[in-house]
């Protein structure tokens, strides 16, 4: 009978973990398999193991140029979370200031950006911001008299104009998450803190951020996963092919990308997103171990 | 009783999520089985082999493409027509992204296609990954007999023909008769000093413009100086002195030609304020809408400072054979083949889209003889070079355009960037063994 009841949540479950076990633990093995083989162009059909060899040739990859790319995702990803969660703190604010007339339609137009399929955004960012012809930044500097500039031609405009691009698509969960987290704040803390003389900063200080910290957090850590592996806005604003815009940055991903996945040696493809997975999955169990401790 | 229901919702789930799991009999899942003689294939091709009194059953051949549907569409009307009384039909059907398609359908009988239209250069590609099938195997050599050699030849590779050539295109040079102050010129210099006589970047007007940073619109600079982006054998020739030259030589023009990416050199022309543009006739349908005059030079005309004409690359777009259906539908491709190879194609397409068509019949016809693009693509097929059709092609446009986007773009010293991207070239194709 106890063995029953044990076994009866499993078989509940069962469905969902046949789903999750296709979804997401199959492609990772199968991955894995390809890492062990020669799989490439002259070998598409009749591939065969052929050990770790992958693994020793994508490792000779992490070279001063792979070194570079990590480097520059450690500092986006920092930039970007902080800008982010500090612009998305002070928004949210705002947007719960006593007596603000029309604060859904703000919130719905916030909205608008997270709402917009990634690529049309980025498209429609190169070419009506960033473009020396018709973007609206150079029609503007244009009409001061100002010569145009190329936003993406250059590595340190470009950085910046990536994370401008992924600020205003990615702001709108955040602030939406804080928004939420800011209505469960109890607002007899603040009165009480007025009471005892505590101005905007003190309130927000020792009241707000504590008491969104816990509620954050999963928002935060998904967000900094997502920018760690941002592929699309950098892939897509400088190294489209075809459309290369001059500049040179790498992410460890756009660099995993262009060094092994558009060879079609899929053996050395799929052991280089092993290694990258290995490394997510290392940062995730530390990330975790973080939040237990505190 | 809820535990038992739960328990037979549960199976049911489970159930209904595996069936999609299934395979279907006729499904040729690897190289060995599609290219085998496998019992379902040699079925279905006994049942298509044409028996004397027999009614014969309709065959369709299905062909995936990511060109034009317009292009598409007056093939498959003529071939339609022309084989109607066989039974035979084709259907195009767009992809994008086709190499890839390709790589994961090309020898799935179910899903996949059972021809490609496709430009010549993925060809290497193809023929390495296993799925394309010579053209032998279906058809006879004659059925070669009436096209111009340079789009047999680009349909070649390691000496056996894969590709059955429809129609080709090269770059031109097309300019807006309303803009264009006086004759165009016969020369590069010529040109150059109009250019800058005639472009005021500040106020975004340009008298030329062209993707100056993309290897295929570069070409004609770098082959026209004896340059390469890659040779015959394999080597990528970035670093080469001669590439080296023309990459330096387009420089200037570039720094006269507005940002050089697709859309806006093309929106820029289409607005009347570019007087010319470096392009192929994929782009004459909006030049048209846009109701601009358009005037068009063969750009083997304009001779470099070496006394070379600019050498574009062709590409041909044709149709490749894929090695499933060879076992399935042999006879009703080796019809198809010879109708697309055929005049009646060759002029609709001329007539109806501007294309420059393989069969050399075609070009006999009145209308077609007196078209001013196609003359032009002809004229310049004569001295252009078929871009390379080998596996390496693939991986060396990044490079290629890494280079240009380095040195018009970003103003590094061309010696240093194409010794990097040469470098980049040689480990990409390292990476593809």
């Amino acid at each position: 009978m106890k063995k029953r009841k044990k076994l009866i949540p499993w078989l509940q479950s069962m469905p969902a973990m046949i789903l999750i076990a296709i979804i997401i633990v199959f492609p990772v093995l199968y991955t894995g398999y390809i890492s062990l083989t020669n799989m490439n162009l002259y070998h598409w059909f009749d591939f065969k193991v052929i050990g770790l060899s992958n693994y020793a040739r994508a490792l000779t990859k992490v070279d001063s140029g792979f070194l570079s790319a990590l480097l520059t995702t450690i500092l986006w990803t920092v930039f970007n979370m902080v800008i982010q969660v500090s612009a998305a703190f002070f928004i949210a604010l705002g947007l719960n200031t006593e007596g603000l007339k029309i604060g859904r339609i703000y919130k719905t137009l916030l909205m608008f950006p997270w709402a917009m399929p990634s690529y049309i955004s980025i498209l429609l960012w190169r070419v009506g911001i960033f473009n020396t012809e018709f973007g609206l930044v150079n029609k503007v500097l244009v009409s001061m008299g100002l010569e145009k500039v190329n936003f993406l031609s250059r590595n340190v405009p470009a950085f910046l104009s990536c994370m401008v691009l992924n600020l205003w698509m990615a702001l709108p969960f955040m602030i939406m998450t804080i928004d939420g987290a800011l209505q469960s704040i109890d607002k007899s803390s603040y009165e009480s803190a007025q009471m005892e003389g505590a101005g905007f900063w003190a309130k927000h200080f020792h009241i707000t951020v504590p008491a969104l910290r816990v509620v954050i957090m999963p928002a935060v850590i998904m967000t900094t996963f997502t920018t760690f592996k941002q592929f699309d806005i950098i892939y897509l604003l400088t190294m489209q092919k075809g459309a290369l815009s001059g500049a040179s940055l790498q992410t460890i991903i756009t660099y995993a990308h262009q060094n092994a996945f558009v060879s079609n040696n899929y053996g050395l493809s799929s052991a280089v997103s092993i290694i990258i997975f290995g490394i997510i999955i290392l940062f995730s169990l530390w990330t975790n171990r973080s939040i237990k401790e505190d | 009783m809820k535990r038992i229901l739960s328990m037979i919702v549960c199976g049911c789930l489970a159930a209904g999520m595996l069936t999609g799991c299934g395979s279907r009999n006729n499904v040729a899942d690897t190289a060995q089985e599609a290219g085998g003689a496998e019992e379902e294939n040699t079925v279905e091709a006994v049942e298509n082999t044409e028996v004397p009194g027999e009614e014969t059953e309709p065959v369709e051949v299905k062909i995936w493409h990511d060109g034009d549907e317009a292009i598409m569409g007056k093939i498959e009307a003529t071939v339609n027509e022309a084989l109607k009384d066989q039974q035979i039909s084709i259907s195009f059907e767009k992809k994008s992204g086709l190499t890839d398609q390709l790589q994961l359908y090309g020898n799935d009988a179910a899903n996949g296609p059972d021809l490609y239209f496709y430009a010549h250069d993925t060809l290497g590609t193809f023929v390495e990954m296993g799925i394309a099938a010579p053209i032998s195997d279906v058809a006879g050599e004659d059925v070669f007999s009436g096209l111009l050699p340079m789009t047999v030849e680009a349909g070649t590779y390691k000496d056996v023909q894969y590709f059955m050539p429809v129609y080709f295109e090269t770059l031109l040079f097309m300019y807006n008769k309303a803009l264009w102050e006086g004759e165009v010129p016969e020369t590069t210099e010529e040109l150059y000093a109009y250019m800058e006589a005639h472009t005021d970047t500040g106020a975004g007007t340009y008298a030329v413009v062209n993707q100056h940073s993309t290897a295929y619109n570069v070409a004609p600079f770098i082959n026209g100086f004896g340059g390469a982006v890659i040779d015959k054998n394999g080597q990528p020739g970035l670093n080469l002195a001669q590439t080296i030259e023309a990459v330096e030589y387009n420089k200037k023009f570039a720094a006269l030609q507005a940002d050089g990416d697709y859309n806006t050199v093309t929106t820029l022309f289409n607005e009347g304020k570019a007087a010319a543009i470096i392009g192929g006739p994929w782009l004459v349908s909006g030049i048209k809408e846009a109701g601009i005059d358009l005037g068009i030079k063969s750009l083997s005309d304009f001779k470099l400072p070496n006394g070379n004409g600019l050498a574009p690359f062709s590409g041909v777009q044709g149709v490749g054979v894929l090695k499933h259906a060879v076992d399935e539908k042999k006879d009703a491709i080796a019809q198809v083949l010879k109708v697309m190879a055929g005049r009646e194609v060759g002029e609709a397409l001329a007539l109806g889209s501007n294309c420059a068509p393989a069969n050399m019949e075609a070009y006999a016809n009145p209308e077609v003889e007196a078209n001013e693009m196609i003359i032009a693509i002809k004229e310049t097929a004569e001295t252009a070079q078929p871009m390379p059709n080998i596996p390496e092609m693939s991986v060396m446009w990044g490079p290629a355009e890494g280079l240009l986007a380095a040195v018009n773009k970003s103003g590094e010293d061309v010696k240093t960037a194409a010794e990097r991207c040469q470098q980049d070239a040689l480990t990409a194709i390292a990476d593809m063994q």
